[in-house]
């Protein structure tokens, strides 16, 4: 009996294989690090929905150069020493002769030395941390914007609607959040906005009523906040129940950005602004596709990160198919030449501002209108128009 | 003092007091379960994690308020720490070692595993349970007019501490009224004299990491209407049920609500004064002035004081 | 047999990279032995000392954060961290053993456990002088090869198994384990115990000082979370020597094998995603209800199972 049915299942296994070679002459695979385990787990696991929707679509369409990309991923932990053994496996062991993945910038660096010393060229997907593409690397490229023009659109924004004098930001205690309150502060400086507070906290607090009542009493104009997951929607919560009452509230990306926020905060999270590397709204070919797709498959909206991953498969197919041949540096050639407008917008490496093979995207805002992210800056991408002033928490409803 | 520095320190107390209840109750598991059997749970704030998951799926499948659901997971978590204790935690406690600290290997495998079929079972996507009163607050303003200052309440944060208080109102009961809970604390004054006295110090191990693991179990039902969930969230719970512990006194219900609501007041001042940023270094500084000036935590201070009379 | 065991490996070990190993496996080796260092300094406190330590990570991280701010600050070279991490981590031990080697058992635990996160945080904050979370890059690292490496860190292992082999064999030693036995009784024997205790932690440190300094300078990256991390430096330590072998020679390395080089062959099996940790916690379980004194410490246990086995 058992026999029969290992037979059976072999049999199936063997024609499914068979059916799958008459397509496809050879396989490209191509291994993922990203976190699986840990505190990161959950953009790890948006990311790699979102490859594996990629991978879908480029098998759908022939595949790249006729070859069915076979994906498969390693689970890194957030550790950069597991990051670290999984790429030197793929470039030992595999020849793999393109690096995709990792998400945190601690993971990304120690992967991009690797990826340079091995002259392996790696797409950086997700990590925000400026100093990864400021190190003469020839073969580290980041799709992804950096982390001090996350809050470009908002500085726009801020200037032109809503002239702010005066801003508290608070950021938490990582490298994103360090560096994206930096980048703030120099900001604000540039248009004469005084920083009344700069505070920091430790991720996953619980209780951050002590700090925002210091923010309540200092009055600024705006609450600037670089916040990961859900530590933005508690902010915000607090925020609504001390009742502060600044003219604007804003994210700078990540925890704000993410369809999360706006189901745990609820009607706290409304009118609250956020800078973004995407949005579901763009008129980019595929972006809408992509993320009905994925609501449909998962319930909820991608953030930006699962649409730079998605995104990242293409940018690799349109390298490998103009690269002379699949060598590292033949990789490397044509993706240095990359003018590729892909569903997370158009991509370009550069080598500008200190930075190397770094595409310069464009950032957006988002702002929460009747529970929805709307994109509402620039203008000229604008789903919705944006809603400014806001109303004081006693005139909101509920 | 302005009346904006005051309304600033007002709030901050009120915020610390009402963190200080909730930190109560996620040290009492633990502050009972290194009494009696003095090991080190690293487990502890996994066992939470499970209790809050009762919680959430019961709310996202039936609708069943967090609060509510304290009662279905205080006895699944009663029945997952006997499980356990049973067939894990006292084998090894039983065979002679060399450092007997080796059961943290076993209770760090318990932690991996627990957040990892979490992982498995619900995703590790951030999860919550949206209840309306999330935000709900009372207002000075709202009952005195021209108040000079604005303080707030929260409903579901002063809801968590006053469960937080019965729970453990209930729980100091049953250790002073009742048998086993004598035995429980006399287990943990004296281990071997309990022992003479005829406890079944077995069986009482059993019962007591189940009630610790049922009481921080009822701890994440209380977290979860003002936190979030994910599998991972585990490892800081832990932490802050060290300090607790340690404060209070080994084994000590009334140590563990004094040293937490101290911890709460004392991290939300640190946060208000300091920086947030340096809330955790305020946290393990009193921890490690406990440990050293006030061994046997605040317990022994108020004992100290009482045979002083 | 015995007394030519260690040369033997040593030699087998240093054979290793001409066989042409792939980086990946370097890599894998280099981190096992690193572990093994850390196992075996953990194992002078915790194993023999009786001391035991949930904040070693304190001291890789003042070891790695010296060598990275000897880099960042002064401008030399990451290695000389190796030397001057010996005094930052000394001072750093003599401050923690101040506070903590006064409480016994899980107290002590606790305590270093504390001093772990304390340090973690501090180096957080301290901005001008650590960068505080942005961490410290090396811009360039020595060697792209790994064969230095590896020689480096076999014979910083080589030197770790003399030392503690030395103390252990001497009266230092018979100091130690008395006190691990019974501490009171030590005393009433005449023995000091703060002093020897600060001993076996300052050794300990230091060691694991090195290794930290080492870290920097191979991995070129170092943040306050990675290199001060509860879990995954202080608590992997403690798993580290108890899965090998409490108070064994042998016992740290055997369990860096098993806690880096197993747990990185689990992690991968191909399709098995993120439930790795489940097969490795449910691993760990097995391995401390059978064997509670450790791998190297059942051993005698482990054989007559083995026996058994055979005969029926």
């Amino acid at each position: 009996m058992r026999l029969v049915l290992v037979k059976t299942v072999l049999a199936a296994l063997c024609i499914s294989t068979l059916l799958v070679t008459a397509v496809f002459a050879e396989d490209f695979s191509l291994t993922i690090p990203l976190p699986l385990t840990g505190k990161q787990a959950k953009f790890g696991e948006m990311m790699k929905r979102s490859y594996e929707m990629a991978a879908e679509e480029i098998n759908a369409k022939g595949g790249i150069k006729k070859k069915r990309l076979l994906l498969s991923f390693e689970d890194s932990g957030a550790k950069p020493e597991t990051a670290r053994a999984i790429v030197e496996k793929l470039i030992d062991t595999k020849k793999q002769p393109i690096i995709v993945g990792e998400y945190t910038s601690a993971c990304a660096k120690a992967v991009a030395a690797v990826a340079e010393e091995r002259k392996t060229p790696y797409l950086i997907v997700a990590s925000a941390d400026d100093d990864i593409t400021r190190q003469n690397y020839k073969y580290v490229f980041r799709q992804n914007q950096v982390n001090a023009h996350y809050a470009d659109s908002i500085m726009d924004f801020l200037q032109k609607i809503v002239k702010p004098k005066t801003v508290a930001i608070l950021f938490e205690s990582s490298a994103f959040g360090t560096s994206g309150a930096e980048a703030m502060e120099k900001d604000a400086q540039k248009i004469g906005m005084k920083v009344l507070l700069k505070e920091k906290y430790e991720a996953g607090s619980v209780d951050f009523k002590p700090l925002l009542s210091k923010v309540k009493a200092a009055q600024p104009d705006v609450i600037y906040m670089v916040s990961y997951v859900m530590d933005a929607s508690l902010l915000m919560k607090q925020i609504k129940e001390l009742r502060i009452d600044a003219k604007l509230f804003a994210g700078g990306a990540a925890g704000f950005a993410i369809p999360e926020f706006i189901d745990n905060a609820k009607d706290a999270a409304e009118y609250a602004i956020t800078a973004t590397l995407w949005t579901p709204q763009l008129k980019y070919p595929g972006a809408k596709e992509y993320a009905d797709k994925y609501k449909k498959k998962y319930g909820d909206f991608p953030s930006y990160h699962g649409a730079s991953a998605y995104s990242a498969l293409f940018v690799m197919k349109d390298a490998l198919e103009r690269a002379k041949d699949w060598s590292t540096d033949g990789i490397r050639t044509a993706m240095k030449a990359t003018n590729l407008t892909t569903a997370f917008g158009p991509v370009k490496f550069q080598d500008k501002e200190g930075y190397q093979n770094q595409n310069f995207a464009d950032t957006y805002v988002l702002q929460v209108i009747k529970e929805e992210h709307e994109t509402i800056w620039p203008e000229r991408y604008a789903s919705k128009k944006y809603i400014y002033p806001i109303p004081t928490w006693r005139n909101r409803k509920g | 003092m302005t009346s904006s520095q005051i309304e600033v320190l007002l709030q901050t107390l009120i915020s610390g007091l009402l963190l200080g209840g909730l930190y109560a109750l996620i040290g009492i598991g633990m502050t009972l379960i290194m009494g009696v059997m003095k090991i080190i749970n690293l487990a502890h704030g996994e066992l939470m994690m499970v209790g809050m998951y009762v919680a959430f799926v019961l709310f996202s499948s039936f609708h069943v308020d967090p609060y509510l659901s304290v009662f279905v997971a205080v006895p699944v978590l009663f029945i997952l720490g006997v499980l356990l204790q049973k067939f894990l935690i006292n084998p090894v406690l039983k065979v002679e070692a060399i450092i007997p600290e080796n059961q943290v290997i076993l209770t760090v495998g318990i932690g991996m595993v627990l957040a990892n079929v979490a992982t498995i079972i619900f995703t590790s996507d951030y999860k919550s349970t949206p209840v309306e009163y999330a935000t709900k607050a009372w207002y000075l303003s709202d009952i005195w007019k021209e108040t000079p200052i604005e303080l707030s309440l929260s409903m579901p944060w002063s809801v968590s501490f006053l469960l937080a208080i019965i729970i453990t109102v209930l729980l100091w009961f049953f250790l002073t009224k009742t048998d086993m809970g004598k035995s429980i604390r006399a287990t943990a004054q004296d281990k071997d004299a309990a022992l003479l006295m005829g406890v079944n110090v077995e069986r009482l191990r059993v019962f007591t990491f189940g009630l610790g693991s049922a009481l921080v179990g009822a701890a994440g039902c209380l977290l979860l209407p003002i936190y979030y969930l994910y599998p991972d969230l585990g490892g800081q719970f832990t932490l802050i049920a060290f300090v607790i512990t340690i404060l209070g006194g080994l084994g000590s219900t009334v140590g563990a609500i004094i040293g937490g609501i101290i911890l709460g007041i004392f991290e939300s001042l640190t946060s208000t004064y300091v920086g947030m940023g340096w809330a955790p270094v305020g946290r393990f500084v009193i921890f490690v002035a406990a440990l050293i000036f006030f061994p046997g935590g605040i317990v022994a201070i108020l004992k100290r004081k009482r045979f002083g009379k | 047999m015995k007394r030519i065991l260690p040369p033997v490996i040593l030699v087998l070990l240093a054979l290793l990279p001409l066989l042409g190993l792939s980086s990946y496996w370097m890599h894998i080796f280099i981190l096992v032995i690193m572990w093994a260092v850390i196992g075996m300094a953990w194992n002078l406190l915790g194993g023999y000392c009786g001391q035991v330590s949930f904040g070693h990570a304190a001291f890789f991280g003042v070891g790695a954060y010296t060598a990275g701010i000897l880099y960042n600050k002064a401008g030399l070279s990451g290695w000389w961290g190796l030397p001057l991490s010996i005094v930052a981590v000394t001072a750093s031990a003599l401050v923690i053993g101040f506070i903590c080697l006064r409480l016994r058992g899980p107290f002590f635990a606790l305590g270093t456990l504390a001093m772990g996160v304390i340090l973690r945080v501090t180096t957080e904050n301290l901005r001008s002088l650590t960068e505080g979370d942005l961490g410290i890059m090396i811009r360039e690292r020595t060697w792209t090869e790994k064969t230095w490496y590896f020689y480096i860190i076999l014979s910083i292992a080589a030197s770790t198994y003399f030392v503690v082999r030395k103390v252990i064999e001497s009266k230092l030693g018979y100091y130690f384990v008395a006190i691990r036995e019974d501490q009171d009784a030590a005393e009433s024997l005449g023995i000091n115990t703060t002093f020897y205790k600060n001993i076996a932690l300052c050794l300990s440190a230091v060691i694991t000082g090195i290794a930290g300094a080492f870290y920097t300078n191979y991995m070129g990256y170092i943040d306050p979370k990675v290199v001060f991390a509860l879990h995954d430096i202080s608590i992997v330590t403690i798993m580290v020597v108890m899965v090998g072998g409490v108070a064994t020679f042998w016992g740290p390395a055997v369990g860096a094998v098993i806690m880096v080089l197993l747990a990185e062959l689990i992690r991968s099996i191909p399709k098995l995603g993120a439930a790795h940790h489940t097969l490795f916690g449910i691993l760990l379980i097995v391995i401390i209800i059978f064997l509670p004194n450790g791998i190297v410490g059942d051993l005698p246990k482990l054989r007559k199972i083995f026996r058994l086995g055979r005969t029926s």
